[in-house]
């Protein structure tokens, strides 16, 4: 009995259990819980100010929630003992804004990890650095500097970056919200890769052909809470609620119905 | 001896000091302005106030008094240093004062998101400073550092008040012997010219190498 119970309880990745984070005064998650599956790809969306982006910095411990528990392969995050940074080592996470450092190569970016945390010999840690920029498809980039390259470079430099570290999880905060139309696509292909590849993740994105192709899951948030959950397919065409319908419509509005 | 060459022989005894002098309290001030910037930024409450208590301290007091208080006070103490070495201690904790504001300033510039992404790599705050905010921070400060080193080459003559035999220090007492103050003086002052010209020069050509490709304008 108790081995059935850890090899199911072995499949989940990710547990968010009645999650609770206030700023000032503003109760921005109002219990929030959910799992996340080895492999699975969690898309959550939601308008802006619903908690989307301070949820996933909860997750990873960027941001310190107030009530609620967290675990991570079993390991409860949430507890005053944890080690933040053996955990973070764990949880790649993808910025809006890239934050790739400046003042490395896309290379370095990807090696400093491995070098610095992982105590990687430098050697090696390039070697691992250029098969993940292959995988991102930047091997020829690999000496440029975050300046010399664009945005939907920046990101897919940003990604393999948190690839390298081989995580458990990764987490994408909005990665092509902050791009160029015409760039969006590189940076989804990339992510689309890896979900077909079973890399576990949380994308918190409003590309909705994405959601649809690659999501095992969609979670709507509003106001600190999730009002919607369910595949995909199901949430964007037959939501429930009447803000997730509004939400989505405008979105179509936006975007037009064209699949990415 | 003409003299000249017995000039040229004093001046050069005095210049190997100044030199000796600067070659010790340029890199140990940098390295203190880093220290004090950073002990300010990210040390605790009590690391940050002894830090800014420091730069308050150190800023407050004209160079000479520092000077006099590490060569004559310190050993009331129990503190004891020759000049030499009291000069280099009062250059170093005067610069390293002033030039971590500098270095201060340039680590509350860098963008709160570099901060992040180091974190969420799982480094821990040592790593993060010494890997991502102080390289790019240097950078920054760079122009204010050399102003700061150029200061303290000029500012070095202060050392013949205690009794180093710096090059200004020879010259005046040259001076004293020969009284020929236009000649000794003016190719004193041509030789710390000199010196500042060759900080101006490596300083430019150290940011010049340390310029990060693309980012050209920050």
């Amino acid at each position: 009995m108790e081995d059935v119970e850890s090899m199911v309880e072995d499949e989940i990745v990710l547990k968010v259990e009645d999650l609770y984070k206030s700023y000032n005064n503003v109760i921005v998650l109002k219990g929030i819980s959910f799992e996340v599956r080895r492999g699975e790809t969690k898309i959550i969306c939601g308008p802006s100010g619903s908690g989307k982006s301070t949820l996933l910095r909860c997750i990873n411990l960027l941001t310190k929630p107030d009530k609620g528990m967290i675990w991570l392969e079993g390991e409860e995050l949430t507890t005053r003992s944890i080690n933040i940074n053996k955990v973070r080592q764990k949880i790649g996470f993808v910025f809006q804004e890239f934050n790739l450092f400046n003042h490395l190569t896309a290379l370095r970016n990807v090696s400093i990890g491995l070098e610095v945390v992982k105590k990687m010999k430098r050697e090696e840690a390039y070697k691992r650095a250029m098969e993940v920029l292959r995988k991102v498809g930047l091997e020829e980039h690999a000496h440029k500097y975050p300046a010399e390259l664009s945005g939907g470079q920046k990101q897919r430099v940003a990604i393999a970056r948190a690839l390298a570290m081989n995580p458990s999880i990764i987490l994408y905060d909005e990665p092509t919200s902050a791009l160029d139309p015409q760039l969006i696509g590189e940076v989804l292909e990339v992510m689309k890769a890896l979900a077909r590849e079973k890399v576990t993740s949380i994308v918190v994105t409003h590309e909705m052909g994405f959601a649809q192709s690659v999501g095992d899951e969609m979670l709507f948030m509003y106001d600190g809470k999730i009002i919607e959950r369910g595949p995909p397919e199901e949430v964007i065409h037959n939501p429930k609620t009447e803000i997730a319908k509004k939400f989505f419509e405008r979105i179509q509005e936006l975007y037009g119905r064209e699949k990415r | 001896m003409s003299f000249w060459e017995e000039f040229i022989a004093y001046l050069m005894r005095g210049w190997i000091m100044t030199v000796e002098l600067l070659a010790l309290s340029i890199p140990l001030s940098i390295l203190l302005g880093l220290a004090l910037a950073t002990a300010r930024v990210y040390g605790n409450k009590v690391v940050s106030l002894i830090a800014a208590g420091f730069v308050a301290l150190l800023r407050g007091l004209p160079l000479v008094v520092t000077l006099l208080i590490v060569f004559f006070a310190l050993p009331r103490i129990g503190l004891y240093f020759d000049p030499f070495w009291s000069a280099v201690i009062a250059f170093i904790m005067c610069s390293g004062a002033y030039q971590s504001e500098y270095v201060r300033a340039a680590i509350q510039s860098i963008d709160v998101g570099q901060s992040l992404a180091a974190q969420a790599l799982g480094m821990t705050k040592l790593q993060e400073v010494v890997h991502i905010i102080l390289p790019q921070a240097f950078r920054r400060a760079l122009p204010g550092i050399s102003n700061e080193i150029i200061y303290l080459i000029l500012y070095s003559s202060l050392a013949y008040i205690i009794g180093v035999q710096e090059i200004f220090a020879t010259a005046k007492h040259f001076n004293s012997l020969q009284f020929r103050p236009i000649e000794i003086f003016s190719t004193t002052a041509l030789i710390y010219a000199f010196m500042a010209t060759v900080a101006t020069f490596f300083f430019k050509k150290l940011e010049e190498r340390l310029k990060i490709p693309g980012l050209e304008i920050v």
